[in-house]
């Protein structure tokens, strides 16, 4: 016994030996991508279709797609940045638009710059813009947030006005046929949240304004954007034309309940509200109202967000490479998740496809996508700056001052002041 | 020889004891001195993310400019001052309700009214986001026995907002001071009482000049408690407001605003920092004030 171990043990050792090299070399060769985001029936589903493409052809990468909240998604990306420990962090993030200047500026060096890499040309220009710093740009443009005016159909037809009369409007005849479909259908317009300061935001943005000018500042009490912008939450809050909603889910309830005529929205919110089969034939979109100031334009844009590269990845050149052959290039894959998901890319090629010719039955076989992709071309370019989450909160903070008769040059000295305390 | 040692100044010396203590020691070093020492340090720098650069008093200063952080110390003593009392005195008198030995199914209320306090923070919030809803039971119910006319708007108004705020956190938090009465109460000598009922002293004055006083070391105890409780509140308005505060920052806390310092706005580490040693002086000075109302007076 003691002779056969003794005489088995070097092949035993060599065999151990062998599989241990072995495994090395599968280690080293087999490259996992790990990726975090949020929404499982968007951002994670669309990010495994992109995969299953790229690892067709290249086999010994695979993906790890994380889903968290995206409030999770941030704060453990913020942390782990800080920490300074790249272990806890992904190859690739995905991050939304009006936050990653705020990243790219207070963790410089901690995100990969793609510009030698991917033909940003092909991009819709507002996209590439927030992710550009000292002349580098980082990341890898995703959905866009252009905006539209989903409206049902049959409460505007029971309060007496045809698909035309919504072509074109401007706000203050939103806020008129508001008042006629409360007065014929006992409906409110439009689902509000005040703690929510989206829609300001799309309003603004149409006008070509931000909280912030090109250089960043805050531009707050002479932006004629912002103040017309109040001005018409303020009247569509006074006419009493909204349904009050406490927090996403309850704004989301407004419309997929029924009980709102309208919802002006990015386009990744088709998805929801075609969620709803039995409302099939009712919705129509069309683009949003404009404000009745110089500059104003029907086109805007609400959230959005782009994949960024994270500098410390080991498997930093195989997760750019991947990002520029799917999203930087494939026709196809913006053709697929659009019809599967309703997510309309920013590239600009993809534009041309079938899918983006089809008509939508849901919406009465109005060819939509090719609508959004035109109004896409239109939004105004702003610079979202660093500080859209402080702003935000300094405005709807002032929300219910806006019906309380404050006159709206007091609000957005109140605005100011305490961004210009926030900002430091 | 050895033995004498032990009782005097030379068990200091003792290498055996410093070793037994060492790794405790050591934990409580790196893993609470060391944080707290950087903290300090921290809050005396400023900038944006990692890019942080001495800054000296800047950030004390920024406190007295920044109408935020103001509104969310006003907000945070609020909180204390209307609820802390509120909760203190309801729980003294559910627990000398609940010491009754007459009262039949004294263990089941006590269990009820502790069990709040053991839930899922989470779970209670959002129960208390459905059932406070403009059209949920609360609304519903008020309007039924005719209250009110039209919903109250407890989650979109500031007034109403923070009323609940106080309300959900009185509900949380009343039963566990009320078990810290009920235990000092069954320690009270009952013949205290026969005595006082013997010579005539009626309920209430039973209650305010016996009970009370002979409960005054646990009424410290958890109005201190409930003091740095209150001025960390964090949880009950994250998850009521969405994590905002709202409405009109009508319910932001300091624990929240050092949350959004940190990871909803320009991370600015050094400035949070700063926000926390608010909350740790704060919390000294309460309790060096409630030391020195509650202290032994000499007779």
């Amino acid at each position: 016994m003691d002779n056969l171990a003794r005489a088995y043990l070097p092949r035993i050792a060599g065999l151990a030996l062998a599989s241990v090299s072995f495994l090395a070399v599968t280690a080293a060769e087999a490259k996992e991508i790990t990726i975090w985001c949020w929404d499982p029936n968007f951002n994670v589903a669309i990010m495994k279709e992109a995969g299953a493409r790229y690892t067709k052809t290249h086999p010994d990468v695979t993906f790890n797609v994380v889903d968290f909240a995206k409030a999770d998604v941030e704060q453990k990306l913020q942390t782990g940045l800080a920490s300074g420990t790249a272990d806890a962090l992904p190859d690739i993030v995905l991050i939304e638009d009006y936050g990653a200047q705020k990243y790219l500026q207070s963790f410089p060096g901690a995100f990969a710059p793609l510009s030698g890499t991917v033909d940003y040309s092909g991009f819709a220009p507002y996209k590439v813009e927030v992710m550009t710093l000292d002349g580098q740009v980082y990341g890898m443009p995703f959905d866009s947030g252009v905006a539209g005016l989903y409206y049902r159909k049959d409460y505007l037809e029971q309060s007496g006005f045809k698909p035309e009369d919504m072509q074109n409007l401007t706000w203050d005849r939103f806020i008129e046929i508001g008042q006629q479909v409360e007065a014929k259908t006992g409906k409110k317009m439009i689902g509000l949240d005040p703690n929510d300061g989206g829609l300001v935001r799309v309003i603004m943005q149409s006008a070509g304004q931000w909280y912030f000018d090109k250089e960043g500042k805050p531009n707050i009490t002479g932006n004629a954007a912002l103040k017309a912008t109040l001005e018409t939450v303020g009247k569509i809050m006074s006419a009493n034309i909204y349904k009050p909603a406490n927090g996403w889910s309850d704004w989301v309830g407004t419309f997929t309940s029924g009980d709102v005529a309208t919802v002006v929205a990015g386009v990744w919110i088709t998805g929801t509200v075609k969620a709803q089969p039995d409302q099939a034939g009712k919705w129509g979109v069309v683009p949003i109202p404009a404000l009745s100031i110089e500059g104003a334009t029907h086109a805007s844009n609400l959230g959005g967000s782009s994949w960024y590269v994270l500098e410390s990845s080991a498997e930093k050149a195989e997760a750019i490479d991947f990002l520029n052959e799917i999203y930087g290039k494939d026709i196809d894959f913006y053709q697929k998740i659009l019809q599967d998901r309703g997510a309309v890319g920013s590239l600009l090629a993809a534009r041309r496809g079938a899918a983006y010719e089809a008509a939508d039955s849901f919406f009465g076989g109005e060819k939509v996508w090719q609508n959004f992709s035109d109004w896409l071309a239109k939004v105004p370019s702003v610079n979202y700056g660093v500080f859209t989450n402080e702003a935000d909160l300094a405005v709807t903070a002032q929300l219910p001052a806006l019906t309380q008769g404050t006159p709206t040059d007091e609000i957005l000295k109140a605005i100011d002041a305490e961004i210009s305390g926030q900002i430091q | 020889m050895i033995l004498a040692r032990r009782g005097g100044i030379g068990r200091y010396y003792d290498i055996n004891g410093w070793l037994f203590v060492a790794p405790a020691l050591g934990l409580i070093a790196l893993f609470m001195v060391y944080p707290i020492l950087w903290s300090l340090w921290m809050s005396f720098q400023s900038g944006r993310g990692m890019m942080m650069k001495f800054a000296g008093f800047a950030n004390i200063v920024r406190l007295w400019n920044d109408p935020v952080f103001l509104k969310a110390l006003t907000n945070t003593m609020t909180y204390f001052v209307v609820q802390v009392p509120i909760m203190i005195l309801l729980a003294l008198i559910l627990a000398s309700l609940l010491n009754n030995p007459r009262l039949v199914g004294r263990g089941f209320f006590r269990t009820a009214i502790f069990l709040p306090c053991v839930t899922s923070l989470v779970a209670y919030s959002v129960l208390f986001k459905g059932m406070f809803a403009p059209d949920g039971i609360v609304n519903s119910t008020l309007q039924a026995i005719g209250i009110v006319s039209s919903p109250i708007p407890w989650l979109t108004h500031p007034f109403w907002a923070k009323t609940l705020v106080i309300i959900a956190i009185t509900w949380r938090w009343t039963g566990y001071n009320m078990i810290f009465y009920l235990a000092a109460l069954q320690n009270i000598d009952k013949s205290i009482y026969e005595v006082a009922r013997i010579d005539g002293v009626p309920a209430w004055a039973r209650f305010t000049h016996i009970t009370i006083p002979l409960l005054k070391p646990v009424i410290l105890f958890t109005t201190v408690i409930s003091t740095i409780g209150t001025l960390q509140l964090f949880d009950e308005v994250y998850n009521l407001t969405e994590g905002k505060g709202g409405p009109s920052n009508a319910t932001l806390t300091l624990s929240l605003y050092i949350y959004n310092l940190t990871f909803r706005f320009m991370p600015n580490f050094g400035y949070a920092a700063t926000v926390s040693y608010v909350i740790v002086v704060l919390v000294a000075l309460l309790a060096v004030l409630q030391f020195y109302l509650a202290r032994e007076r000499d007779r």
